[in-house]
């Protein structure tokens, strides 16, 4: 099946064709089945592709590349052509990504069909999503950052027309230009990184790319600047601060499709991108560290605006951006496999969590957190799966987010960086305390608007089916990728043998970045320092490796078993503010720490700080086009015709004046000369012509002859 | 006149171009849409010649004033490519006198045969000559709507900015004849020294002229408003990449760049353009005069590839070249079918387009993601190889501005298509679409589509004319 992997995205692609192109709108077309059967289909595919790299039963990364187009190309020097081959490179990180995508993409669509039945554009939507799918399944599959790249392109204008998909309302117009623009800024980052790499290495092939690295040859600066860049790109797509604005105002698109950008497609783009490029930032540890401050500024802010908001999607919104935070944290302090098993698992709760909010916006019609309440009794298929997400997502033991935010945590406390630890820690439990609140006001307690309360059902089949689905997954994953390693197996950490800049020498003990993140460890991870031996060595450096992260991945024991407690706590402080009708305790706090609540309630004043770019740049702008109309036009164009004006009114006044004059003057001193000669000759006797003839000829002669 | 025979395409173009003129008197005026398609037939009667004896080296060689080359041939069949689409486009034109479609046409096809010599030109008096006569026929090309006072106030902006360009680089040449002792452009004959190198940058501000490069790009919005829109696309396109042409010729084959000091100049006159054109253009709400600005900054990229001054680079400026004549081509063919149809060139005619011309949107969405740079389409290829170009000499930052550049250009093309996707109609007016014109977008279309997905024919075949003769 991993031969046929190139399907993946195009079988997707085309049901987006057809449904976009091929069918009419009708809001009871059974069309929409075409996305469905055709994720399903790939669903089949990556499952199977999944359980062969997870049995060992191919060789991973499987790469197969087809002759696309040859591109000139002169490194150091030497010119020559490069083929530029267009291909699929399957790893564990990939083939669990598939698995992802799709079944979050499926579960989606499913739930769609019944979301999205009475809307004017039916079809479209489906198209969209099919679409938005096909270009985050060829970006996991592709072999090639070029293609790579296309398709993120193609995935910004996807969450563009996604997040716009209800138009005629402002805030999705507003919403869908602000997400592009910051995406698009973020991406020319990555597009800087891309060119770079090709100037050094001369290929975007991934594993040429890893091969170039491996070896040292790529000098410090310059990965630094690719690292720098790549970050940049992520940074855009994955909402990190402080390009985060984007995606609390994204989720004025549909609900399904919020679900489908926050779990599997668009913010999970830049994660993975990290992880496929990783050993670019291996080979710069400071821009690592970046990325990990980064992430924690990201996890720590958005959760901290997440505990005042009172709209449902918002919150979730803000727990996306601050749980993105948390896996670039774990990126960069070189959890590799933490970041990216926090993916996976955060793809199943948060996609969960958005289709569930989704079948309570559906019930309630409002966003509004304070309208609900006491929902448990009414949506009780809802209220279980959501209550499943919201124990994952809190960290509760044994469920899925558990796993992945305690090896997090165990990364991080292991990178020795103990501020960051803390403030990741305590946003850790910040997400417990938010998500546990969004719970509480939604279902606890009794009904606060009971004309909306009265009204509100439990969804159709469709849309409950696939919200069990995912609240099994949000509850098991965790456990059965943990279970015997599998998750080391699949995603392990990639390395590079040297560091930039040092080729490998016979006898210079080669730095390692691996050693110099794990003082512990790095004698054995020292790599052999030619390639041969690297080789030879390989099985025992990989099992050394899986040792070393099975270590990090681990908390000290006393943390390990408190974790949990805190968790509850927290969960507990949150019941004990919201647990009341009206929330006494929380208004009382609220009041209390009123100016804190604001700068909250404000999203830290960074969307009026991006306002204020924006507007500057307009004024800007404005300038330019207002220099434009006035003093170029004026000045130069217009200017220029007036300039001729004057010049040529001079010439004139000068021609009047002068040449004319002169004119006249040579005119008149001819005229003068012809009277004065006719005067001479007198009557045109032709015997006085002659006579002037001679007298001519003998002044001449004289003068001829006398010299 | 050494190997005058190696001209023969351009002057029998010239010639027909004189023909259709004549013509004009005898053939009545009911019938003289015929001229057009006389002269279109022309052209690509021309085109196809080229196109077929393009790798034959007889028909190569160096001539008086003159050298024909794989890479002159190469400019010649964009140049062709161009005028034959918007003579194309000028059949479905109907602000169009009709009366006078044999001097429109003529005028084209002389333009046109200027620009093929040009391109060939390796000798200063035969550029200026190949120049002005680019120049006056656009003059009265750009003002051919005469009632429209819009198209007069454009070509007079136009004429005026041309003369004092032309008086600039008679000033040049002049002082690179005071320098050298000859107006024939060889490296040989010329000790680097102030006047020469006076004189060269001289010459660079009149070609900046010709290719709309800051600072001599201010004739560029009024003359392509106003003037007719196939006019327009023309203006935008051939001229322009021409005098890129002649441009590498003597700034990249004659006079290296980095043996003159020029490399800084060429590459802030890069920045400032794209720079000039992206920023101006985010604030227009008339489409001509948006894609003018955009122009100007598609000039910019176009010059990167100068200012870095490797192979290179020289042949990522004929890819992009070749690329940038498909997709202006048919972003300008869909601007002028929607804005026959409405009367207006302004953005909100371009309201709920989809609704309508399912078709065109698409068209124009691919040909203006193309301009932005947007991966998988024609466009994004281009710019990567000359970005490549830029960061692999070292000038990164150049690359970085660029990006940075089109980041921005995102925004107006954005506006566009937002409009024709995310907006009602504003009536409901036909928007009647001639053959003609679907033919054109056609075209480009498939080329926008082709070259981005799979680049290798072309690819080889720009390889394939990078030779310059000197």
């Amino acid at each position: 099946m991993i031969e046929h992997a190139y399907l993946i995205p195009l079988i997707p692609l085309a049901a987006s064709a057809l449904m976009h192109f091929g069918a009419k709108e009708d809001p009871h077309s059974p069309a929409p089945w075409i996305g469905v059967v055709a994720m399903a289909i790939c669903l089949g595919m990556s499952l199977s592709i999944l359980s062969a790299v997870a049995s060992g039963s191919v060789a991973v990364p499987y790469e197969h590349n087809w002759p696309w187009f040859s591109f000139a190309a002169s490194i150091g020097g030497k010119s020559f052509i490069y083929d530029m081959p267009v291909g699929v490179l399957i790893d564990g990180p990939a083939a669990v990504l598939l698995v992802v995508v799709t079944l979050v993409s499926l579960m989606v669509q499913i739930y769609s069909i019944a979301y999205m039945h009475d809307d004017t554009r039916y079809m479209r939507y489906f198209g969209f999503v099919s679409f938005f799918t096909a270009s985050m399944l060829g970006l996991v599959v592709s072999s090639n950052l070029l293609v790579g790249f296309m398709s993120w392109e193609l995935m910004g204008l996807a969450s563009y027309l996604l997040i716009g998909f209800w138009f005629e309302k402002d805030g999705p117009t507003e919403a869908q230009k602000k997400a592009f623009m910051t995406t698009k800024l973020g991406d020319s980052g990555l597009y800087v990184a891309l060119l770079f790499l090709f100037a050094k290495v001369g290929s975007f092939q991934l594993t040429q790319i890893h091969h170039f690295y491996d070896k040292g040859y790529m000098p410090a600066a310059a990965a630094a600047a690719i690292a720098i860049g790549l970050l940049f790109g992520a940074m855009g797509k994955s909402a990190q601060f402080p390009l985060f604005i984007w995606l609390p105002d994204a989720m004025e698109g549909p609900t399904p499709g919020s679900a489908l950008i926050h779990a599997a497609t668009m913010v999970a783009a830049g994660i993975f991108l990290v992880s496929r490029t990783y050993f670019c930032f291996l080979a710069a540890p400071q821009v690592m560290h970046a990325a990990a401050w980064i992430g924690c500024a990201t996890a720590f802010l958005a959760a901290a605006m997440a505990l005042v908001s009172y709209d449902i999607k918002r919150v979730l919104a803000f727990s996306t951006v601050s749980q993105l935070g948390f896996m670039m944290c774990a990126l960069g302090v070189g959890g590799y496999t933490a970041g990216l098993f926090h993916l996976t698992t955060h793809a199943f709760f948060k996609a969960l969590l958005f289709l569930g909010a989704g079948s309570v916006i559906h019930s309630v019609h409002t966003n509004d957190l304070r309208l609900m309440g006491g929902l448990s009794k009414k949506m009780i298929v809802s209220f279980f799966t959501i209550l499943a997400a919201i124990a994952a997502i809190s960290g509760i033991p044994f469920t899925s987010g558990y796993y992945s935010k305690d090896m997090i945590l165990a990364n991080i406390w292991h990178s020795g960086d103990r501020p960051l630890f803390f403030i990741m820690l305590f946003t850790a439990l910040m997400t417990a305390f938010y998500m546990s609140r969004l719970f509480i006001l939604a279902f606890w307690g009794e009904a606060r608007d009971h004309e909306k309360h009265h009204h509100a059902h439990e969804s159709p089949f469709l849309m409950t089916g696939p919200l069990v689905l995912l609240a099994f997954l949000a509850l098991t994953s965790g456990f059965m990728l943990d279970r015997h390693g599998l998750v080391y197996k699949l995603l392990p950490k990639p390395t590079i043998s040297v560091m930039p800049g040092e080729v490998a020498r016979e006898h210079a003990p080669p730095a390692t970045l691996v050693s110099a993140t794990m003082p512990a460890e790095g004698g054995e991870h020292a790599a052999a320092p030619s390639e041969a031996k690297a080789e030879e060595h390989a099985p025992a450096h990989e099992a050394a490796a899986e040792h070393g992260e099975h270590h990090e991945g681990h908390l000290p024991h006393a943390l390990h078993l408190a974790l949990p407690f805190l968790v509850l706590g927290s969960i507990g402080f949150a019941f004990f503010l919201y647990k009341g009708p009206d929330y006494a305790a929380a208004e009382s706090l609220k009041a209390t720490f009123a100016p804190v609540f604001t700068v909250l309630d404000r999203r830290w004043y960074l969307d009026d700080a991006f306002d204020l770019l924006v507007v500057f740049c307009d004024k800007v702008a404005a300038l330019a086009f207002w220099i434009d109309a006035n003093v170029v036009d004026r000045v130069f164009v217009d200017g220029w015709g007036l300039l001729m004006r004057i010049v040529s009114e001079i010439s004139n006044l000068i021609d009047a004046l002068f040449v004319d004059r002169t004119v006249d003057g040579f005119g008149g001193l001819s005229l003068d000369l012809g009277v004065g000669l006719r005067g001479l000759v007198k009557d045109g006797q032709v015997q006085e012509y002659l006579m002037y003839v001679a007298i001519a000829f003998s002044l001449a002669a004289t003068l001829i002859l006398t010299r | 006149m050494n190997n005058l025979r190696l001209l023969l395409p351009e002057t029998v173009l010239a010639t027909l171009a004189l023909v259709i003129a004549f013509a004009d008197l005898v053939v009545p005026a009911k019938r003289a849409r015929v001229l057009y398609h006389l002269a279109w037939l022309s052209a690509a009667g021309v085109l196809a010649w080229i196109a077929f004896t393009m790798g034959d080296a007889s028909t190569h060689g160096v001539g008086t004033l003159w050298s024909v080359d794989p890479f002159s041939q190469f400019f010649k069949l964009t140049t062709l490519l161009t005028c034959v689409l918007c003579l194309l486009l000028g059949l479905d034109y109907a602000e169009l006198p009709e009366n006078q479609a044999g001097t429109f046409s003529a005028l084209m096809l002389l333009s046109t045969a200027g620009l093929m010599y040009l391109v060939s030109a390796t000798d200063l008096l035969l550029i200026f000559v190949a120049l002005e006569l680019v120049s006056i026929s656009s003059f009265i090309l750009a003002g051919f709507e005469r009632g429209n006072p819009k198209s007069n106030e454009g070509s007079m902006k136009y004429f005026l900015f041309g003369a004092f360009s032309s008086a600039v680089m008679v000033f040049g040449i002049s002082l690179y004849f005071g320098a050298t002792g000859t107006t024939h452009l060889a490296a040989s004959a010329a000790a680097p020294g102030p006047m020469l190198i006076l004189g060269l940058v001289l010459i660079l501000l009149g070609f900046g002229f010709k290719a709309s490069l800051a600072p001599m790009h201010f004739w560029v919005p009024d003359a392509y408003e106003g003037a007719p829109t196939p006019v327009t696309t023309f203006l935008s396109v051939a001229p322009k990449l021409a005098t890129f042409a002649a441009l590498a010729r003597v700034f990249g084959a004659i006079f290296p760049l980095q043996a003159y000091d020029l490399t800084l100049l060429f590459s802030i006159m890069a920045a400032l353009t794209m720079t000039i054109g992206n920023f101006t253009a985010m604030f227009q709400t008339d489409v001509k005069r948006l894609l003018a600005y955009s122009s100007i900054a598609q000039a910019g990229y176009l010059l990167i590839g100068l200012a870095v001054g490797t192979p290179l680079g020289r042949e990522g400026v004929m890819l992009y070249s070749f690329v940038y004549v498909a997709m202006n081509v048919g972003a300008f063919a869909v601007v002028q079918a929607v804005g026959s149809a409405k009367g207006s060139y302004d953005l909100s005619a371009f309201d709920g387009l989809c609704k309508r011309r399912l078709g065109l949107s698409l068209s124009l969405m691919f040909c203006l993601l193309s301009l932005a740079g947007i991966p998988p389409l024609a466009g994004f290829m281009g710019k990567l190889y000359i970005f490549s170009a830029a960061v692999q000499t070292g000038q990164w930052w150049l690359a970085v501005v660029g990006v940075l550049n089109s980041v921005v250009s995102v925004y107006y093309y954005f506006a566009i298509a937002h409009r024709m996707f995310f907006k009602e109609p504003s009536d409901d007016a036909a928007i009647p679409v001639g053959a003609y014109i679907y033919g054109g977008v056609a075209v480009a279309v498939v080329g926008v589509l082709l070259f981005g997905v799979n680049p290798e024919p072309l690819i080889a075949g720009v390889r394939a004319s990078t030779q310059i003769l000197p």
